[in-house]
């Protein structure tokens, strides 16, 4: 039974471990002058999560080969970790921002590759932080004298680092929100102000996720991370998008004596992204968008603001489709919003005073977020509108989060017994992040910022 | 009006397919089927699908398209080779060939009823089909011959059969699903373990081909084996096996290679002094895919870059037939490239015996039809989870298609003219 049990272990029997001997040969017995020698640095040691970091290897021996390994515990004490191989260069060096990796996690020139790369021990695990305010995510990388791709490495470390990854900078203020209806915790730069201010809406996994709405917070924004389910005495299930919550939020917003008037901006990603675009259409309060693999249209449950409903486009759980990895694939579930009997549920989107930024992941598994910005930009277009553009990026997939969070295949969520898929490949992914991060910030200070010059 | 769920045949060999109706439901109801088995060990594996029924209430697998669930659009037999092991690594596996089949159960439920509450649920119809490894009548022999080790399965019926000999990958055991149903399909199979079996080396330090020219002598010697030539049928580290036995004996006079090598991998081999060394092995080529799984398809690049040609097998010595079959999302080894080099030796040195099929989207494992994908294996000696490759449906297009044109290989060049089909 053990025979048969192992009969697909072509190749990679015990003897791989000899294979790898010629590798090991001159690294058993370091000499007392070499250990010392080995340099391993990463600057800076402490920044914000979203900072790219310089890591440099010194005092190799020439063209030696080694493994890069980064790893973190999350709040709940989940390990992620990453990992590649490099060889050092004549002069016995190594530097991520010109050396490419030859293999591991990514291949190839990827300074920030080992954190974008990092990947949960146990299945469909998401890695978010919780508090933002107290704590960074300690990540430590380790370099070993061999190229290390078991799960178990019991080479022992040449040199290591730990870098610190803050979601909120000194000075930042965090502000529970509990105040009529609104619930959720607003960041505040530093300083006097006044700041422009942003509303950043999450997804259908619900509850209050803040690390985004502090890293902007951190950049010079005045952010409104703002719950509407799953969240201390909000409802604990998401059955109607009641617009007017969304506006108590936003005026709650533009009352705060540090925020700037008389608009505000709006960052969201999924079913955050269909409220954002609906906030756009309906409040004038909202005069820059930043829709991320949303809808163009209501889904699921009605959207109600004063007397208007919206109805809903309906979802056919016949189209749900399985992955090998089990995860549950979306991208096909959701109506038809080119379909003329959906057309009451399609945002009017032409009714929105402010500007527009749909952020695409061409290889979103969760939504067609491609089709519906295009829809929503064909629109604007047949109305004479212009105040609508897309970033698409060919490769990511429906989590597009800020620079050097890692991707994240498949993850639980309430509503489904299985987790879902979210798509993307690793390294378009973390180029779209890094990317669309940028323009995220150019868009909000072009249309937030008044007083200010463009630059 | 009663739902009723037919298949048929409702027992049968594994590389048979099923016609499986629903009637009796709903005009235009929405249903989803599902499969389960359970093998050998416990371990158990499950598929769904959503249909809908046509306007006279009748689901007809043939022709209505899947619209969710493990695959969609008009697969008959997607129900089987889209089954899931509850762990992702566990792969489909059938140890006692002969005397039992997998029990497959299909069953109906409303499309409403949540995937998690599937198990606790009893389903509005449902039925069990056998599938089975052997055709009735054929015979299993274990071979302990001088150093011969392995099974050979005859076919049924009298007279004598064309011989085929088996090589699995790997390291270890016997797997004698593939040699028993080429049995039953009529050709004399020897499944021939070469380490880890019995008393042979648990980790041999070289490949002998006298070995596998003792098999193939010994196939020819049997009462019941047709020659003069006998075939081979290799995967992987098999087909490297496959590939030098076709080139040093005259007597293999057809081998299919699947996802194999064109050069020696791992340890080196030997023929009556002649020795082959492997091609070094790089292993800071190493990808890991985004659910962490480790993919070695580049880890032989560097040397093949770097190597001179007597590191290729020379194939343009066999005098046999080659079937290549390749997997071209073959995440464990480069098949494709192997392949297409190996061709192209044939081509250059004027040889046209060969035949090359390239499957875009199937992976490293590529079995018999209706074969579940087992997409990664773990490595117990080592902390590795591997993964071959392979999308569900395009893999299993290409095991179907494979197979059809294994058997007709098989049969073109190892039958009599005579009696071969033109």
């Amino acid at each position: 039974m053990q025979a048969l049990s192992r009969s697909f272990s072509w190749d990679f029997s015990l003897q791989l471990k000899s294979l790898l001997s010629p590798y090991r040969a001159g690294n058993t017995t370091p000499s007392l002058s070499q250990l010392p020698m080995v340099q391993l640095t990463a600057t800076p040691a402490s920044a914000l999560a979203d900072e790219p970091v310089h890591i440099r290897v010194t005092g190799l021996r020439p063209l030696q080969m080694v493994t890069l390994m980064a790893s973190l515990k999350d709040e709940k004490g989940n390990v992620f970790w990453s990992r590649a191989f490099y060889k050092a260069n004549e002069v016995g060096e190594l530097d991520l921002m010109q050396t490419p990796a030859f293999g591991g996690d990514y291949v190839g020139v990827h300074p920030m590759g080992l954190f974008w790369s990092l990947k949960p021990k146990k299945a469909f695990q998401r890695l978010l932080k919780k508090d933002v305010m107290n704590s960074p995510f300690w990540i430590t990388l380790n370099l070993y004298d061999s190229v290390c791709f078991e799960d178990v490495i019991t080479d022992q470390v040449m040199a290591s680092q730990v870098v610190q990854r803050w979601f909120s900078g000194p000075g930042l203020q965090r502000v529970q929100i509990r105040e009529g209806r609104v619930r959720g915790a607003l960041f505040l730069p530093p300083g006097e102000g006044p700041f422009p201010g942003v509303i950043d809406l999450f997804g259908g996994r619900g509850g209050l996720v803040e690390f985004r709405a502090s890293l902007l917070a951190a950049r010079g924004f005045a952010v409104l991370a703002l719950a509407y389910f799953a969240y201390e005495d909000l409802p604990s299930d998401l059955l109607e998008i009641d617009l007017e919550y969304f506006e108590e939020a936003a005026n709650l917003l533009l009352a705060h004596p540090k925020v700037q008037t008389p608009g505000i901006g709006v960052i969201s990603v999924s079913k955050g992204a269909e409220i954002g675009l609906a906030m756009a259409c309906f409040l004038k309060q909202v005069v820059a968008t930043i829709w991320i693999n949303g809808t163009n249209a209501i889904f699921e449950f009605p959207l109600r603001y004063k007397d208007m409903v919206i109805t809903p486009i309906p979802t056919f759980v016949e189209r749900m489709q399985l992955d090998i990895s089990g995860a549950m694939r979306l991208r096909h579930y959701k109506g038809d919003p080119w379909d003329e009997l959906n057309q009451q549920s399609v945002l009017p989107i032409e009714k929105a005073l402010g500007s527009i930024l749909f952020i695409v992941g061409e290889n979103d598994e969760c939504m067609n977020s491609k089709e519906y910005a295009e829809q929503a930009l064909h629109q604007l277009r047949s109305h004479g509108r212009n105040n609508g553009r897309m970033l698409l990026y060919p490769g990511a997939g429906h989590l597009i989060e800020p620079p050097y969070s890692p991707l994240c295949y498949a993850s639980p969520n309430k509503n489904f017994s299985l987790p879902l898929l979210w798509g993307g490949d690793p390294a378009a992914h973390a180029a779209a992040q890094e990317h669309s991060w940028g323009e995220i910030l150019k868009f909000f200070r072009q249309h937030l910022t008044q007083t200010r010059s463009k630059l | 009006m009663m739902i009723q769920l037919t298949a048929t045949p409702t027992s049968a060999l594994i590389d048979e397919p099923v016609h499986i109706r629903a009637t009796g439901l709903p005009p235009f109801q929405i249903v989803v089927l599902q499969a389960t088995l359970k093998d050998e060990m416990g371990n158990l594996f499950h598929s769904h699908a959503y249909y809908k029924a046509n306007e006279v209430g009748e689901v007809d697998l043939e022709r209505a398209p899947s619209l969710g669930g493990d695959y969609v659009g008009v697969h008959p037999m997607g129900l089987f080779w889209s089954l899931k092991p509850e762990n992702i690594l566990t792969k489909l596996l059938k140890r006692d060939v002969m005397s039992s089949p997998f029990l497959v159960q299909i069953k109906l439920y409303d499309s409403n009823l949540p995937l998690i509450h599937i198990p606790t649920t009893a389903p509005k119809v449902s039925l069990t089909l056998e599938r089975w490894y052997t055709a009735p009548g054929t015979k299993r022999i274990q071979v302990r011959e001088g150093h011969i080790r392995g099974t050979l399965f005859l076919p049924p019926g009298e007279g004598r059969f064309p011989g085929v000999i088996d090589l699995f990958a790997g390291v270890g055991g016997l797997i004698e699903s593939r040699a028993s149903l080429l049995a039953s399909h009529g050709f004399a199979t020897l499944a021939l373990a070469y380490c880890d079996y019995e008393d042979l080396p648990s980790q041999p330090e070289k490949t002998d081909l006298e070995y596998f020219e003792e098999a193939v002598n010994f196939l020819l010697r049997h009462p019941k084996v047709l020659g003069p030539g006998v075939g081979i049928v290799s995967i992987s580290k098999g087909a490297e096996i496959g590939l030098s036995m076709a080139i040093h004996l005259k007597q293999v006079t057809a081998t299919v290679l699947i996802n194999g090598p064109n050069f020696v991998i791992r340890i080196p081999q030997v023929y009556r002094g002649q020795i082959s060394q492997p091609l070094p092995f790089s292993p800071q080529l190493l990808s890991i895919n985004a659910l962490g799984l480790a993919e070695f398809q580049h880890n032989f690049e560097e040397a093949r870059n770097e190597a001179n040609e007597n590191f290729l097998l020379p194939i343009e010595k066999a005098q046999g037939h080659f079937l290549f079959i390749v997997g071209e999302d073959d995440k464990n080894l480069n098949s494709k490239a192997y392949a297409k080099q190996a061709t192209e030796q044939l081509r250059r040195n004027g040889k046209n015996n060969w035949t090359l099929l390239s499957y875009p989207g199937a992976g490293h494992l590529l079995e018999a039809p209706y074969s579940p994908l087992c997409c990664a294996s773990k490595i117990s000696s080592l902390h590795l989870f591997i993964h071959w490759g392979g999308e569900v449906t395009p893999h299993a297009i290409a095991q179907e298609h494979s197979w059809k044109e294994i058997k007709k290989f098989l049969r073109k060049h190892l039958l009599p003219v005579v009696t071969s089909q033109l």
